[in-house]
């Protein structure tokens, strides 16, 4: 077990790392348990339920999806019925320029709503990561660099307020991190 | 983890006894179907031809069924997916059903409902008839005409042969090249009118030919596939197709239930991959036998994905509310989670989004594109009452309603929310199939003289009943025998403990 010495620079959190999927989905869930909500795990692979045992509420990015698609659904109704219809009555293959030609418009509005939803996916995705970024802290800790290789990690950040650096080492000394790191800011 | 299940602690599987139920389906369907075929064969030429729509449109209903489940059992072997080991076998109880569905359709063999059906078969025989009338009462003619055409073709020869003789005596070598020639062209005129002379039976059946073609262009062009026995051929062809991927499916996997050997794991898995495109052709070309010939001369390529696209989407549907009926009654309690609602309504969602992406893609192409052998089928659905009809059933109905309750996420774990809406898709589905084959019935019977058949919608709805009891009787039979799961599957942990 080995604690960094205290570092004069501010800290930004502190990586303890698990033997296996199984204890750190145990640790995740007394860390949940205790309260903390600025905090996150890090692994090689995806592990089931860890979601549930982190107490993640579901994301908010489906919403945001929605926004997207039924704006690109919008647009390209009222853009095409617009130039078409209204501004500038088009007939195209003998079919009508009122509202039973929809069909015609279709694969336009198609188009446009899932364009618009992949970008709120993204850029939604984008902005509720806080990406992108040129650097993170997280970056300097020698023991993150394991997560892409057989570590198991977690990390508390420094912004929680129930963060205290003594108390929440100890703690996650307490529910079984066989190693432990301070990461500063 | 802790809560894991063990599927150790699951392997002697879970017996199905369907008790009275069973008895009261056949009871039902059979007293229905027995009702259904006496008022047919008490019924005028026109009315019994109506009841040949009604039974195909039952039978279609729950045949697309029927292949669904087949279609789950190959796609989760091929695809090697394990969250649906649990379901699998309700799969492939229902797609076993698809042998009472074919015993179910021998009626249509009949030649009082097949020829009420396919109209090409009573105009493929009076063609045929007329073909032979015509060809006795034209032999003589062609005979004394080809008599004719082989003299003047002799005339002719002997005529240069005579005047080649003095011509020749005094031409030059680049001469009597050309006029041999010219001889020799002569004579091969002469050979083919002495072939085309022939005998008596040689002639009458190039006339029939030619009268064939002439009556009926499109049946003609047709003649190597809209034929009698080719057509008969098929129809066993697809019951023995359909059912013989599913026998051994489940007969491999009802054997794995006993050893858990996992040889038939993999055996199923090969399997699987060989018989996709088998079970592909069987069931494209059976719809384009039983409902696209409806009308002959109409095409659609995406006719086979259609019809796909609603027997994957409702079997999924009949599937959630199979177990959950069965979960009500006792069974399965512990083996399916909310998990695997959530999975199978996610399918129901992507597939309802397949079915309109389909379905508007054949209506669009054929709208835009406005050729005249294309657009008779929407002409008909989209004019009248069943415009009205379309858009409410099948545009809202079965696409926008379930695909707008279907994107919340809560509602998919919630057997209550997800049921409703399976039970919708498969009343939309009625009306799809119902909009696929009685539009055709009025104008097809009346000669375009009418829309509908009065009276005939209710032998519609006896049509479905009977049809709809001995589907459960045949349920109810296969999920008797057997584990409800695959009870020693290697991969029943995976299944028991999934997450999504």
């Amino acid at each position: 077990m080995s604690t960094t010495t205290a570092s004069t620079k501010q800290i930004f959190g502190i990586v303890a790392e698990f033997d296996s999927a199984s204890d750190l989905y145990h640790a995740a869930e007394k860390v949940r348990d205790a309260g903390f909500k600025r905090w996150d795990v890090h692994t090689p692979f995806p592990i089931h339920g860890m979601d549930h045992a982190m107490g993640l509420k579901k994301s908010w990015l489906s919403g945001v999806v929605l926004c997207g698609g039924v704006t690109g659904f919008t647009t390209a109704l009222i853009l095409q019925f617009f130039t078409q219809v209204n501004l500038y009555p088009t007939i195209v293959q003998g079919k009508p320029t009122n509202l039973n030609t929809v069909p015609a418009f279709f694969p336009v509005t198609f188009e446009l709503t899932i364009l618009f939803s992949a970008f709120a996916t993204l850029f939604g995705l984008l902005i509720f990561v806080l990406l992108p970024r040129w650097n993170h802290p997280l970056f300097e800790s020698a023991l993150f660099k394991k997560f892409s290789d057989d570590g198991f990690l977690l990390v508390i950040e420094s912004k929680d307020p129930k963060f205290r650096e003594d108390k929440t080492t100890e703690f996650l000394e307490s529910i079984g991190a066989k190693a432990i790191e301070r990461v500063d800011a | 983890m802790a809560g894991l299940k063990n599927a150790d602690h699951y392997a002697q599987g879970e017996k199905f006894s369907p008790g009275l139920l069973k008895w009261v389906l056949l009871m039902g369907g059979a007293g229905a179907a027995v009702l259904f075929f006496i008022i047919a064969s008490a019924s005028g030429e026109q009315f019994r031809g109506a009841m040949a729509y009604s039974w195909l449109f039952a039978l279609i209903y729950f045949l697309s069924l029927t292949v669904g489940g087949i279609f789950w059992t190959l796609l989760h072997h091929a695809s090697n997916s394990g969250w649906g080991i649990v379901i699998r076998r309700l799969m492939e109880n229902l797609g076993s059903v698809v042998i009472v569905i074919f015993v179910l359709a021998l009626p249509l063999l009949a030649p009082g409902f097949r020829d009420a059906l396919w109209e090409w078969f009573p105009e493929r025989a009076k063609i045929k008839a007329e073909a032979v009338e015509h060809a006795e009462h034209e032999l003589a003619a062609r005979r004394a005409q080809l008599t004719e055409n082989l003299k003047a073709a002799e005339t002719s020869l002997l005529a240069m042969e005579k005047e080649n003789a003095a011509a020749l005596a005094k031409a030059t070598e680049g001469e009597k090249v050309y006029l041999n020639a010219e001889l020799a062209a002569a004579k091969g005129r002469l050979e083919t009118a002495k072939a085309a002379l022939g005998s008596d039976e040689e002639i009458k059946e190039q006339l029939k030919y030619e009268h064939f073609k002439h009556s009926n262009v499109l049946l003609y062009k047709k003649k190597g596939y809209l034929n009698e026995a080719f057509w008969h051929f098929r129809f066993f062809f697809y019951g023995a197709a359909l059912f013989g991927i599913i026998y051994f499916l489940r007969h491999w996997s009802i054997k794995s239930d006993e050893t858990g050997d996992p040889k038939f794991f993999r055996r199923m898995r090969r399997a699987a991959c060989g018989f996709l495109p088998l079970f592909a052709t069987a069931w494209t070309f059976l719809v384009f036998d039983w409902l696209m010939a409806l009308d002959y001369a109409w095409f659609s390529t995406m006719w086979g994905v259609y019809l796909f696209a609603g027997a994957a989407l409702n079997s999924m549907a009949f599937l959630i509310i199979l177990v959950t009926l069965l979960r009500r009654a006792g069974y399965l309690k512990e083996v399916i989670t909310m998990e695997h609602y959530h999975l199978m309504g996610k399918l129901l969602l992507a597939f309802t989004i397949f079915w309109a992406y389909i379905a508007f893609s054949q209506f669009f192409l054929i709208w835009y594109a406005n050729i005249t052998e294309e657009t008779k089928f929407y002409l008909t659905r989209n004019t009248d009452f069943w415009n009205p009809y379309s858009i409410a059933f099948l545009v809202i109905g079965h696409f926008f309603v379930p695909f707008t309750i279907l994107l919340i996420q809560g509602f998919k774990k919630k057997p209550t929310v997800i049921c409703a809406i399976a039970g919708w898709t498969l009343l939309m589905h009625f009306f799809d199939v119902y909009w696929i084959i009685i539009p055709e019935r009025g104008p097809s019977l009346t000669h375009g003289e009418s829309l509908i058949i009065p009276g005939a919608v209710w032998t519609d709805l006896l049509a479905w009943i009977s049809v709809a009891g001995l589907f459960g009787f045949g349920l109810m039979h296969f999920l008797g025998k057997g584990s409800l799961y695959p009870c020693r599957d290697p991969r029943l942990d995976e299944s028991l403990n999934v997450v999504n």
